[in-house]
């Protein structure tokens, strides 16, 4: 099968080296809007990568696109790609973007194809941990995201105005928007992360995750953040972000009932997020390639893939999964 | 005079509440199992 990844950064480069060691992807086709980006990461990869030079917008020929392309430049070429029948794998975890390529689920349907949205750390690993916790209780009545860390700079600017804009929760059957940087939660994060202050934040994990849950009372995510992060969160950056953070965290707190009463299952999963969120999007990649998406149309992992063998295989990759208790 | 006094007995009395509550409010077994384990294959087939 021949798989494409747009955008080199963090997330897209780790997708297209996870790619590359997969049996059953013959070629993966790499494209960025810097052409020596582009040369170095073929280079790297061997002989199964290929270079295909071009704007971002235009669409690229592969079974499964996987676009990797800085939030805020997505939907467009998502769209082309879906009408032209393709499967998509994208990774913004950018609220607007996440909104408009759900918008997409009703021609993404009617042409028989799969667009998985928010496939990354979180979203992404977030909503197949949420499936898997989901899957051993009988009815779910909540969910509750927290995410610490970032990826690569796209990444970092992303965490930095989402602490600046309005976060968006799901309660008793409504949307319910409240500032960023609100509502502070001590969350547990798997070892050696530990305890952290996370806050209301711009994050995209509540509207993947309520289509995907029938009936779920309450949604809410959270993001990790230091009192900077917080003031500085309505001002430009201040500063240049690295060009990659260290270790993240992510943690899902399912709350519902099952045979013997009411059970909270939490699982939680500790790497650096680029990693992570590439060996997500390139492992989402080959079960779309494969055919074993659940349905057709847009949705994020927690609908579209089944939990359990996404996790067995993303340990296999090095991505852990750890569950408190 | 009357009022710094008053001020300082219910100062000395807060502290001292808070200073019983503080010890009273110490103490117990620290949890003994729980914490974060690595899902195993057997869970994840």
């Amino acid at each position: 099968m021949r798989v494409a990844v747009v955008g080199l950064g963090a997330v897209g480069t780790r997708a297209a080296r996870q790619l590359a060691s997969t049996d059953s992807v013959t070629e993966v086709v790499l494209r960025d809007i810097r052409s020596p980006r582009v040369e170095e990461v073929v280079a790297s990869l061997g002989a199964k990568a290929r270079a295909e030079r071009g704007p971002y917008a235009s669409a690229v020929e592969a079974d499964v696109v996987v676009v990797a392309t800085p939030a805020g430049q997505q939907v467009e070429m998502v769209r082309t790609l879906v009408g032209r029948g393709t499967a998509v794998v994208s990774t913004s975890d950018s609220v607007e973007d996440v909104a408009a390529l759900l918008d997409l689920g009703p021609e993404a349907d009617a042409r028989g194809v799969p667009l998985v949205v928010g496939a990354a750390f979180s979203p992404g690993l977030t909503c197949v941990l949420a499936r898997f916790a989901a899957d051993q209780l009988d009815t779910v009545d909540e969910i509750h995201v927290s995410r610490l860390g970032t990826g690569g700079p796209a990444c970092a600017r992303q965490h930095h105005g989402s602490l600046g804009g309005m976060a968006i929760d799901w309660r008793d059957g409504g949307w319910q928007r409240r500032p960023a940087g609100s509502g502070r939660e001590l969350s547990w994060f798997p070892d050696p992360i530990g305890a952290a202050d996370c806050y209301r934040a711009a994050l995209p994990d509540a509207l993947l995750l309520v289509p995907a849950f029938q009936g779920v009372g309450r949604v809410t995510a959270r993001l990790a953040a230091t009192r900077r992060d917080r003031l500085t969160a309505p001002l430009p950056m201040l500063r240049r972000p690295h060009p990659e953070a260290g270790l993240g965290a992510v943690r899902v707190e399912v709350r519902g009932r099952a045979e013997d009463g009411i059970r909270v299952e939490i699982l939680g999963a500790m790497d650096r997020p680029g990693v992570a969120g590439g060996a997500v999007a390139a492992l989402a990649a080959v079960e779309l390639a494969e055919g074993r998406a659940r349905r057709p149309g847009a949705g994020g992992l927690a609908e579209l893939v089944e939990a359990k063998p996404f996790l067995a295989e993303l340990g296999r990759r090095g991505v852990k999964v750890a569950r408190f208790g | 005079m009357t009022l710094i006094r008053r001020a300082l007995v219910a100062v000395g009395l807060a502290g001292g509440i808070a200073a019983v509550l503080r010890l009273r409010g110490t103490g117990g077994t620290p949890p003994q199992r729980g914490g974060w384990r690595e899902l195993s294959p057997d869970e994840l087939r």
